[in-house]
């Protein structure tokens, strides 16, 4: 009798596609997906050990590798897990600090994230005119914190340094000129046929399911779900701006994308405002906080809205000068959970444009 | 219209030929390195009095610094740093009060062997205390003497206050 039969396919881990060091074993039927398994933990490097033997500043230089696309946020969300286990009051103008330039990461990352996305459906121009913008925001914070990447800018306290002379009138020039790039953007990919063709309800996602999933970020967003924690629960000083959240319709990968170019536009807006309120603020940069910092017994949860989705810390206290645990909620790693039911039943050309859609950095799926 | 999209996006491109190049030919022009940069490290010797502030701030311990004490002051003999943990994070150079650590703009730092990547900040001799200078001995006969002039001082000047300078260790 005549029958077909199931067929594995290894996708990665050195697939340039797979985004850094990611393998699927795809169980095939023809060219449908039945079954996908997502292994990860090539680039485990086991931060979260680590810092046990670090000091509560220490960490910060391990919380850039996580994701390191957007390394400011992460900074933001370690640091601010401790001044609220030690309840320290952070100086105004190094809130403004921390927002301008986890805004321009979140740009940064967000920029990567749509080049790249053009890049997998296959049309090389994007990722290149994406790239050009997003070094631009590389240099400006390359200018402020001395690295471009692995910024370590967020100090317990504070930010590292205040901003050099000119450096905001840098900032808000190419803020200005943004929109113009963007609409670029939406002229070269979102506007374009053959992309839309392949994204168009592709990985179809529905919110419920996102919810229950746990996942965040631009792909529960995408479903519908208006869940921002920028705006639901504030930190920081993020509810004296004003910006939308950009939400999509049909949760699919064509949303995914679309969700975080509209949300560069919300990110250049909150630039822009923080700009104009900074000029006012002046000040120092860094509370005043003991050399050796010993947090009270205790723990502490935060979470912030970082690029990818929601990034959690757990800091453990026991009341020594290192943490006893820390744990972090790693959106990548959570959005990436839902992988195998959402890549069943497409095609194996749709792979690739579905694990683009959801936007995953290898350094913090593994951590 | 099919292809509306199609035909936006080569206008794009095709208006993006005309503008100005946003590359440059790299070995031959380079960018300007921003001040902040974290580049290669320079230890400003004269300022350092080996107070090791900057290796305890390390995550990964890159610092390795020795020092001995000539007279009053410490004085450092060596400061290495394995640079091939270094994160480039800054926290040393933050650390450090008396401003004697920095970071340069030079960035390429690749070697080709792997012996050779230990950044060496200093390696030197300990001097000899000034009066033993003159003596004209070398090496390490006087670095020995000045340590041994060293553990006698204080032991002497307990003496001298009425103490009993036996007791010191035990």
């Amino acid at each position: 009798m005549l029958r077909t039969q199931e067929y594995f396919l290894n996708f990665g881990p050195q697939h340039p596609s797979t985004h850094g060091v990611f393998q699927i074993i795809l169980t095939l039927d023809g060219e449908r997906i039945v079954k996908a398994e997502p292994v990860c933990g090539y680039l485990h490097r086991g931060i979260e050990k680590l810092a046990e033997s670090r000091t509560y500043t220490q960490v910060i230089p391990y919380t850039d590798r996580m994701d390191y696309l957007a390394a400011m946020l992460q900074n933001l969300g370690y640091v601010q897990a401790v001044e609220k286990l030690m309840g320290i009051e952070v100086p105004e103008r190094a809130e403004y600090l921390r927002i301008i330039s986890g805004e321009l990461s979140r740009l940064a990352s967000h920029l990567l994230a749509t080049g790249v996305y053009a890049l997998d459906i296959g049309a090389f121009t994007g990722f290149l005119i994406c790239f050009r913008e997003r070094e631009r925001v590389m240099d400006l914070l390359e200018e402020l914190t001395g690295s471009r990447m692995t910024l370590s800018y967020a100090r317990i306290g504070g930010v590292a340094d205040d901003a050099p002379e000119g450096w905001l009138d840098k900032v808000k020039q190419l803020m200005d000129a943004m929109p113009d790039y963007i609409a670029e953007y939406n002229g070269l990919i979102t506007g374009n046929e053959i992309f839309q063709a392949r994204t168009k309800f592709v990985g179809q996602l529905k919110p419920e399911t996102a919810i229950n999933y746990s996942l965040s970020g631009p792909v529960l967003r995408a479903s519908g779900v208006n869940y921002d924690l920028r705006k639901v629960r504030p930190y920081g000083i993020y509810d004296r701006f004003d910006f939308e959240v950009p939400l999509g319709e049909n949760g699919d990968c064509f949303d995914r994308f679309y969700c975080r170019v509209r949300e560069m536009q919300q990110s250049v807006r909150i630039i822009q405002q923080a700009i104009e309120q900074i000029k006012e603020v002046g000040g120092p940069v860094q509370a005043k906080v003991p050399k050796v910092l010993k947090p009270p017994k205790g723990d502490v949860y935060h979470e912030i809205e970082s690029a990818k989705g929601i990034i959690g810390y757990y800091v453990v206290s026991d009341g020594s000068n290192k943490p006893y645990r820390v744990h972090v909620r790693r959106p990548s790693f959570i959005n990436l959970g839902y992988l195998d039911e959402m890549l069943r039943g497409y095609l194996i050309a749709d792979v690739v444009a579905i694990l683009g859609s959801i936007d995953i950095v290898l350094g913090e799926v593994d951590c | 219209m099919f292809g509306q999209g199609l035909i936006k996006g080569l206008q794009i491109t095709w208006k993006e030929f005309w503008t100005k190049k946003f590359t440059v030919q790299y070995p031959d022009e380079q960018h300007p390195v921003p001040e902040r940069f974290h580049g290669r490290f320079v230890l400003d010797v004269d300022k350092c009095i080996a107070c090791s502030l900057c290796a305890n701030a390390c995550p990964n311990k890159v610092i390795n610094l020795k020092r001995e004490k000539v007279g009053k002051k410490q004085f450092l003999t060596e400061y290495v740093m394995n640079i091939q943990y270094c994160m480039f994070c800054g926290l040393c150079v933050e650390a450090c009060n008396k401003d004697a650590l920095h970071f340069s703009q030079d960035f390429n730092m690749n070697q080709y062997f792997y012996r050779d990547i230990p950044l060496v900040l200093v390696r030197r001799e300990a001097p000899a205390e000034p009066e033993e200078e003159q003596a004209g001995k070398t090496g390490e006969k006087p670095q020995r003497q000045a340590k041994a002039k060293k553990q006698a001082e204080p032991a002497a000047a307990e003496a001298a206050a009425g103490k009993d300078p036996g007791k010191e260790g035990q």
